[in-house]
């Protein structure tokens, strides 16, 4: 290796603009502000100053994490490569164990459990609403999460992505009572523990994830060597 | 050697790295690519497919939110 690769013999065209500025007092700045709403918030109702912390919290962790729904699935066809697609089966799996607990938890008092309204039936409509969210994330540039995140990284064009997911959202919401009494109601709830018990639910759950999460691999190796 | 800029400012990923991919196929061995981005998972995924496929790749932020990805073409 006598010659040194082009990439690092290239000018940088960094040293043409003009020097960058300091972000750390805008950061600083952030901080103080976003605690003070915090606080304020936290006066009036600690609920909303919870979701106003963890809402901050996911926010920060997508963007440092470079976390991205969207990649997971879209990455692997790409690029071949499936990093992110393990990350979210690695989440989902974290998940299943942390709303299991949660859920086991009230039933074992015999109270009822949080969350069980989200429990809805599954028919043909989900694979079709799935496939259709899946072709408009990857043309809009990032799912519901994916998108906030970049209005607030100030990425221009995903404002436009924002206001018709938040047109959609809203026409949804008008015709979803059709939907639900003529479409969403055919189907049939599951709720895995009333089927297999408490400890299978969660295996079979954790099986299906870790065999996916193989397949994955595989899939990227497999890529690698093509 | 050829430089080659393509301008991706203001497209969403995967928009950058689709082209980066179709103009890296039409360059010979040696050429240098510089992808324009400001989107930044493109930051992520360009450099990482380039380096699985196998080219010399670095990212240098030029300014803030903006990326140029150098990529030199190695087989």
């Amino acid at each position: 290796m006598a010659e040194q690769p082009a990439v690092s013999r290239r000018r940088s065209s960094a040293s043409r603009r003009k020097p960058k500025k300091n972000q750390i007092p805008f950061g600083v700045a952030l901080v103080a502000i976003v605690v003070a709403i915090g606080i304020a918030l936290g006066t009036k109702n600690p609920t909303l100053a919870l979701f106003w912390i963890t809402g901050i919290c996911f926010g920060a962790i997508l963007q440092k994490g470079r976390f991205c729904f969207t990649a997971s699935m879209r990455d692997p066809y790409l690029t071949g490569s499936t990093s992110l697609t393990r990350a979210v089966l690695m989440a989902f799996a974290v998940t299943t164990l942390g709303f299991a607990a949660i859920k086991y938890g009230y039933a074992a008092q015999g109270l009822p459990m949080p969350g069980m309204s989200y429990v809805v039936p599954i028919s043909l409509a989900t694979i079709i609403g799935a496939f259709m969210f899946g072709i408009g994330m990857v043309i809009a540039g990032g799912c519901a999460s994916g998108t906030l995140m970049r209005v607030g990284e100030g990425f221009q064009m995903q404002i436009i992505s924002l206001f018709f997911f938040t047109v959609g959202s809203l026409w949804g919401a008008h015709d979803f009572g059709w939907w639900k009494y003529n479409v969403i109601s055919k189907g049939k709830a599951v709720f895995l523990p009333d089927v297999f018990g408490w400890a299978g639910a969660i295996a079979l759950q954790l099986a299906i994830i870790a065999l996916l999460y193989i397949a994955a691999e595989k899939y990227e190796e497999k890529r690698k060597n093509d | 050697m050829n430089e080659v800029i393509i301008d991706c400012l203001g497209e969403a990923c995967p928009v950058p790295l689709v082209k980066a991919q179709n103009k890296l196929k039409e360059m010979a061995i040696g050429d240098v690519l510089i992808v324009q981005i400001d989107h930044s998972c493109a930051m992520k995924n360009l450099p990482e497919w380039t380096n699985k496929d196998g080219h010399n790749v670095e990212v240098e932020e030029v300014d803030d939110g903006e990326w140029e990805v150098i990529i030199e073409k190695a087989k």
